[in-house]
């Protein structure tokens, strides 16, 4: 049983009842414990309906009397079917009592352990992990700036502090598909990059210009890898699969999509700047530079034969700069030679200034006048030769139908003949066309019958190949799902473990499950020996029924053979007289040791009834009842005096 | 812990033998840890004579791997089994993870500093001070006759002393009060998740 209590006591502690130390079996109980105790736990099976119950009684005898029956309706709302009352309280039994409280603890429900088992995220094991430092932290005492030890530094003083400032950092490279690559591709280039790699490169700590932006900096490369990376995956998962290419022909041909966009842009962007002022050109000609880089790897084009004409312009501005500059120069040179007065060469300077202003502006008039002029000459140019080109078409048609008629005019002389012999050879012509043309449909239908099979495995396979694409999707998300999945699992593993090891060591479980199991084994072989006593109490009675028989049988048999004899016989007929009294004795004698068996029992029973009143405390109760009701008189005497004071 | 490709691909050159042996592997690990935490940039760190015979490329390849590394796992907080699972699946032998971790464990501490210097941090309080003071009139009022208080906050940031000074009404005072109180009890109750 005091295993039993112990459980019971801790349920209870569990629940909020304040069971004191020394309290370790149910028996220990006073009514204000139980009624504290059922009414917590009736709190937590129905909080509805434990709000309305008090947790202490009151002192008024009539107020614990309505305590106590309130309780046992509520006790038997949650469905206690005992015998319950208020008595149930207030005189207490134990054995009573701890039915009642094993049923209650028994219908506690088992949220709170479920609610700790239900994952709660990442988010949670975070939230734990910060609530376990902040109260790490706050446990450590305040300690003034001036005495705090090196120690608490991190926690309390103010440490210097760096914003977040990344720098981007150059990796080396050195897989060995990427070696050969640039290997193939420039081969000095590569070698150059090797090289740098190899000797100029500095580790990556201390690429940084400050020392405390390497961990940023490292942090963020990383991130920004991992992140591309994952934007990578996403748009080849969903774009890039479909379009049926392999990555790296994927990557060239966006490569040069945004290649052309760009370039788009930036002509729209040069458009109208030729017609604008005279820095116009210049600055057109650094975009189309621009664009011409841009192009790169790809093999000049229109677009460069049109960048030309800028940039022959601006290669003429540039060299009409340097000459005049040249000239500024030869100018300038003889100035200091001649040491005049300040006042003069600034003068002369500034002379000497706007005459070269004036010739520059002149020049750039000049150079403006002479582009114009080429523009124009390039386009009356392109006009001349578009005419010229167009004469020589003409030319040789009309060649061409000179030849045609030439040759009719020879054959007028003869014309009889020569008709004859033009439709002998007009014939034969037609002749050779319907023969050619059987001839081609002899090698068309075999030919359209090969189109139309290759068409159709051509579709046959589009169609596997899509299948096969979808499948590969599918595959993909599934690998993504089950990923994800085993990520989350690993977590929640981990989690796991980790409010596992939060968890309060329960000493008291394991011993309560290695308890409950000896229980168990105890509960078999008790059950065995029952069993036992009761296949050997069944063998006994069917000893007995069998022995019985047999005296029946025994005794009638000698009954009759004796009663025969003793119709002769005086000695025989006392003998049976004897028989039947020792008959009528040994029954006799049966009976009693039988009748000795059932009050034996009953004296076992009663003396257990005995021992069950004694441990209901009835006299103890009984005077506590007196007590209570002449409280209760008491009470009802003042009140009545009041009410006729009143 | 996600990795990137290439800290991937240089942690598993540095789990190669034949590219780092035992001594050239831990003196790698030393000498990304000591990089890391050392205060002033070294660019000479790599010149190390147990590790003059691996090439330079792969080298840097793996410092920098093993220095993103480290720093990963010191951001998340990474414990023994996350760490030897993440090295694990990029092919390192188990003596080396130990290697790794004991030396990990050894700077964890000093890690975290360096990462927890990143940031800002508002002034901290070091002293207060503050006098009781009586306003009784003013030019466009006679008679205020009206308490205040002048509190000066003592504060440092950065290691530069900076003082936050403030007049407020007895109201005004207990409304800050109350507020700090509120404060002191949300980090309580933040405290007991």
């Amino acid at each position: 049983m005091e295993e039993v209590d112990k459980i019971l006591i801790h349920a209870l502690k569990q629940v909020g009842t304040e069971v004191g130390e020394e309290v370790d079996s149910v028996k220990q109980f006073n009514s204000e414990l139980i009624v504290e105790a059922v009414v917590r736990c009736i709190r937590v099976i129905d909080p509805g309906l434990g709000s309305t119950l008090p947790t202490s009684l009151p002192p008024g005898m009539s107020a614990r009397f309505r305590v106590g029956m309130s309780l046992a309706q509520a006790c038997q709302d949650i469905g206690y079917k005992g015998e319950i009352g208020y008595q149930t309280f207030l005189y207490s039994n134990e054995p009573e009592i701890r039915t009642l409280l094993m049923f209650l603890v028994e219908k506690l429900p088992r949220e709170s352990a479920e609610a700790s088992d239900q994952p709660s995220g990442k988010s949670v094991v975070l939230q734990r992990a910060i609530a376990a430092t902040i109260k790490a932290q706050l446990s450590v005492p305040w300690l003034p700036p001036n005495c705090q030890l090196p120690l608490h530094s991190e926690s309390q003083g103010p440490t210097t502090l760096h914003s977040f400032h990344a720098q981007p950092l150059h990796l080396a490279h050195c897989s060995k598909g990427a070696e050969t690559k640039l290997l193939k591709g420039r081969p000095r280039a590569g070698c150059v990059v090797m090289e740098y790699q190899r000797h100029i490169l500095r580790p990556v700590t201390a690429q940084p210009s400050h020392h405390v932006s390497v961990a940023a900096s490292i942090l963020e490369q990383h991130t920004s890898e991992l992140s591309a990376a994952q934007e990578w995956d996403m748009e080849w998962n969903s774009q890039g699969l479909l379009s049926r290419l392999t990555p790296q022909e994927y990557h060239s041909r966006k490569l040069s999509r945004l290649h052309k966009r760009i370039e788009e842009q930036l002509r729209s962007a040069a458009q109208p700047c030729p017609e604008s002022a005279f820095g116009g050109p210049r600055s057109t000609s650094d975009l189309l530079e621009l664009l011409q880089a841009f192009r790169g790897p790809t093999p000049a084009d229109h677009i460069l034969t049109k960048g030309t004409h800028f940039t022959h312009t601006q290669k003429f501005t540039f060299t009409q700069v340097s000459t005049s500059l040249q000239e500024v120069e030869t100018i300038s040179t003889p100035l200091p030679t001649g040491r005049q007065l300040e006042g003069d060469i600034q003068l002369r300077q500034q002379e000497e200034l706007s005459s070269l202003q004036k010739q520059f502006q002149q020049l750039c008039n000049d150079i403006n006048d002479i582009t114009a002029e080429i523009k124009h000459r390039t386009v009356t140019n392109a006009q001349v030769l578009d005419e010229l080109k167009q004469r020589q078409v003409g030319n040789s048609e009309k060649e061409e139908k000179v030849q045609v008629k030439k040759k009719a005019i020879d054959l007028l002389p003869e014309a009889d003949n020569n008709l004859e012999k033009l439709q002998a050879l007009v014939e034969a012509s037609a002749k050779r066309v319907v023969n050619l043309a059987s001839q081609w449909e002899k090698h068309r239908a075999p030919l359209i019958e090969e189109h139309r099979r290759l068409k159709e495995i051509c579709s046959n396979k589009d169609l596997e190949s899509s299948q096969k694409l979808s499948e590969i999707k599918s595959l993909h998300d599934k690998i993504r799902v089950s990923t994800e999945e085993a990520k989350r699992k690993e977590e929640m593993y981990k989690q796991l473990v980790t409010e596992l090891e939060s968890l309060p060591q329960d000493v008291s479980r394991s011993a309560y499950t290695q308890r409950i199991l000896e229980i168990v084994s105890n509960i078999k072989k008790q059950k065995e020996e029952i069993t036992k006593i009761l296949s050997d109490t069944k063998e006994l009675q069917k000893e007995i029924n069998s022995l019985t028989g047999k005296l029946d049988r025994t005794f009638a048999v000698t009954d009759e053979l004796v009663f025969k004899d003793a119709k002769k016989d005086e000695s025989v007929r006392k003998s049976y007289k004897y028989l039947a009294a020792l008959h009528e004795n040994c029954n006799q004698l049966i009976q009693t040791i039988e009748d000795t068996g059932t009050i034996l029992r009953e004296i076992r029973d009663l003396e257990e009834q005995i021992e069950a009143e004694n441990g209901n405390k009835t006299v103890a109760n009984l005077e506590r009842i007196l007590d209570d009701y002449k409280a209760i008189r008491q009470e009802n005497s003042v009140l009545a005096a009041k009410v006729r004071e009143g | 812990m996600e990795l990137s490709e290439s800290v991937q691909r240089g942690l598993q050159s540095l789990a190669d033998p034949s590219s780092f042996d035992h001594s050239g592997f831990s003196v790698l690990v030393d000498v990304s840890f000591r990089s890391l935490l050392s205060s002033h940039s070294d660019p000479g760190v790599l010149d190390q004579p147990e590790l003059k015979q691996i090439d330079q490329i792969l080298l840097k390849q793996s410092h920098a791997a093993a220095t993103t590394f480290i720093l990963e796992a010191v951001k998340q907080n990474a414990d023994k089994s996350t760490i030897s699972s993440c090295l694990e699946e990029l092919t390192l032998s188990a003596e080396r993870i130990d290697v790794f971790y004991s030396a990990y464990q050894k700077h964890k501490k000093e890690l975290e500093r360096l990462l927890a210097s990143i940031g800002r941090r508002p002034p901290v309080i070091t002293d207060v001070s503050w006098r009781l003071q009586y306003h009784m009139k003013s030019a466009q009022v006679d008679k205020v006759n009206e308490p205040f208080y002048l509190i000066s906050l003592n504060t440092e940031k950065d290691g530069a002393p900076e003082d936050i000074n403030f007049t407020c009404t007895v109201e005004q005072l207990q409304d800050l009060v109350g507020k700090l109180k509120d404060a002191a009890k949300s980090m309580e109750k933040a405290s007991q998740m």
